[in-house]
């Protein structure tokens, strides 16, 4: 009886363990180590559109590669981490009513962000990724890697966009900074309740600095002026045009090519 | 003031200086699977009262705040004095042991008791549970030392004072089962028998569920505290193996619930992060010696 109930155990209860523990390891690599660069890329913003083209231009240095690399590090590990997530949501019974300690209130939040981001980063893949585009129709700009300030500026002009974009980005930095907390219990890196609290200051710090860098991002952004960012990127494009080119940088180049 | 219940009981009779009366509210269930119902009690007030002598009154008296005949409700309790871990219920909504609940702190906070059986285990009747699966959870850790031959095996090896300092609060658990209650990665599982199903079948059908199920911050601290034993670490693999099975330490949400709870001042999250880093070296050994 039990031999075959055991045989039948699906494919995630048999590996429950390894699941579970590669599950914990996604969240911090690569999925938060992403989070981590993301959001300190975006905050270059504050620095000027100058400033976050060069990021953006590094990023999309990466030419054909980008793809296979946001798909390989980005994509699979959030989707694997979310939908291992939901399975750990459905499998709780959250008792904070009965149990308000702060440990539980935690685990709630940790729940509740998590359910928040996963969201979040599907609106958000819509609203400007090249995945969303096909979703995303006319209504929405999306965004240009070419011209990363203007369209980003266009795309977040509105108060409840900066809204929507705070809370979810605030969500995913919760997640990622009670997440690392856990992570180090669940691996058994802090192990007694002194480290542990040690620990929790590293928590805050980690999540206090990513919190400022995307709301520094919100304020950067809002500090744009499309008109002046976009001269700069049309500029920019140019030189680049012409080095992919191979069309020799002469003044009179240069000149005709602005006058079109 | 005293509910007519109790004036036909001489041993709760008051004298003539003017009584309080202690109201109790009951979630009462007649037998496993059985609906549950709230049920009041009036209990005359003593001085020092706990729950279990509330529960003595009301038994005594078997009659509900409205004075119909009910029969007695029913408790588990044993040691009145917090270590044998039998009187667990919840108390005002949250779990903790009836003997060492005292009726005065219990009225600093509101006028009535609240009473509600375990809800993580099943139901036998009023507020005794079925914790079998608590005690099953031991048995697959191996929560004990292994010396059960016939085999002289002479002096036990030397354990430091530091050591025992380390491993003596893990031993006073008395499987009262608050941090199953409390936590809310622990959920309850309640197989119930199929018609024409052999008890036998039933039994090993309802240890598989159990087995599936997390086992639990008592059992991960048990074999923490039998993993640092000098000679119950001799199965120290086999208690990880188990710890890293379906239903194992993976199962934790470091919600803390737990230590917070424990009746006895355990620090389970502590055995919990132990196991945690024990389980992580014992996988990259399997993975890497296998």
């Amino acid at each position: 009886m039990t031999r075959d109930e055991t045989a039948a155990d699906s494919f995630f209860t048999r590996h429950q363990f390894l699941i579970y523990r590669l599950f914990s390891l996604a969240g911090l690599l690569p999925v938060g180590a992403f989070l981590v660069v993301h959001l300190l890329t975006n905050s270059s913003i504050l620095g000027g559109a100058e400033s976050f083209q060069d990021r953006v231009d590094t990023i999309h240095g990466l030419g054909p590669l980008l793809v296979p690399v946001e798909i390989a590090f980005i994509f699979l590990p959030i989707l694997f981490h979310a939908v291992v997530g939901f399975v750990i949501i459905a499998g709780g019974m959250p008792n904070v009513g009965s149990y308000p300690y702060a440990g539980n209130i935690r685990y709630t939040l940790q729940r509740a962000s998590g359910m928040i981001a996963f969201a979040f980063i599907v609106w958000h893949l819509v609203h400007l990724h090249w995945l969303g585009a096909p979703f995303r129709g006319t209504a929405l700009p999306g965004f240009d890697p070419h011209h990363a300030s203007s369209t980003l500026a266009v795309a977040m002009a509105s108060l409840g966009m900066n809204l929507l974009y705070a809370i979810g980005m605030l969500a995913a930095v919760y997640h990622f900074a009670n997440g690392l907390w856990s992570l180090g219990i669940t691996w058994g890196v802090w192990t007694s309740p002194a480290a542990m609290r040690r620990a929790n200051w590293l928590s805050v710090g980690v999540g206090a600095v990513l919190a400022l860098a995307g709301l520094g991002s919100l304020v950067g952004i809002r500090r744009i002026d499309v008109d002046s960012a976009r001269a700069l990127e049309e500029r920019r494009g140019e030189a680049r045009r012409m080095l992919e080119g191979g069309v020799p940088a002469t003044p009179a180049a240069v000149s005709a090519d602005v006058g079109t | 003031m005293i509910a007519p219940a109790h004036s036909s009981d001489p041993s709760s009779s008051g004298s003539g200086e003017e009584q309080r009366a202690i109201r109790v509210r009951i979630l009462r269930q007649d037998a496993p699977g059985q609906e549950s119902y709230w049920e009041r009690h009036v209990v005359p007030y003593e001085p020092n009262m706990n729950v279990i002598s509330v529960l003595q009154r009301i038994a005594a008296g078997a009659r509900a705040a409205d004075g119909r005949p009910v029969a007695p409700v029913a408790w588990d309790c044993n040691c009145l004095e917090e270590v044998c871990g039998s009187c667990t219920m919840l108390i005002n909504g949250a779990t903790r042991m009836a003997c060492s609940a005292l009726v005065d702190r219990l009225l600093e906070d509101g006028e009535e008791i609240e009473l509600r059986p375990m809800s993580k285990f099943p139901v036998v009747r009023d507020l005794v549970v079925d914790r079998r699966r608590l005690f099953r959870g031991l048995e697959k850790v191996k929560a004990w030392v292994p010396v059960d031959d016939s085999y002289d095996h002479g002096a036990g090896p030397r354990i430091s004072p530091e050591e025992q300092e380390d491993a003596y609060p893990l031993s006073t658990c008395m499987s009262c089962g608050c941090c199953l209650e409390a936590c809310p990665q622990y959920v309850k599982i309640e197989p119930v028998r199929r018609d024409g199903e052999a008890p036998e079948a039933f039994a090993e059908r309802r240890q598989g569920a159990f087995d599936r199920g997390f086992v639990g911050a008592h059992a991960i601290s048990q074999a923490m505290l039998f993993n640092s034993h000098p000679t119950g670490k001799m199965i120290a693999d086999e208690r990880l193996e188990t710890l890293t099975a379906p239903g194992g330490i993976q199962m934790c949400g470091n919600a803390q619930n737990c230590v917070a709870v424990c009746p006895k001042g355990i620090p389970l999250t502590r055995s919990i992060a132990r196991a945690g880093r024990s389980a992580t070296l014992w996988a990259i050994k399997r993975l890497f010696d296998r």
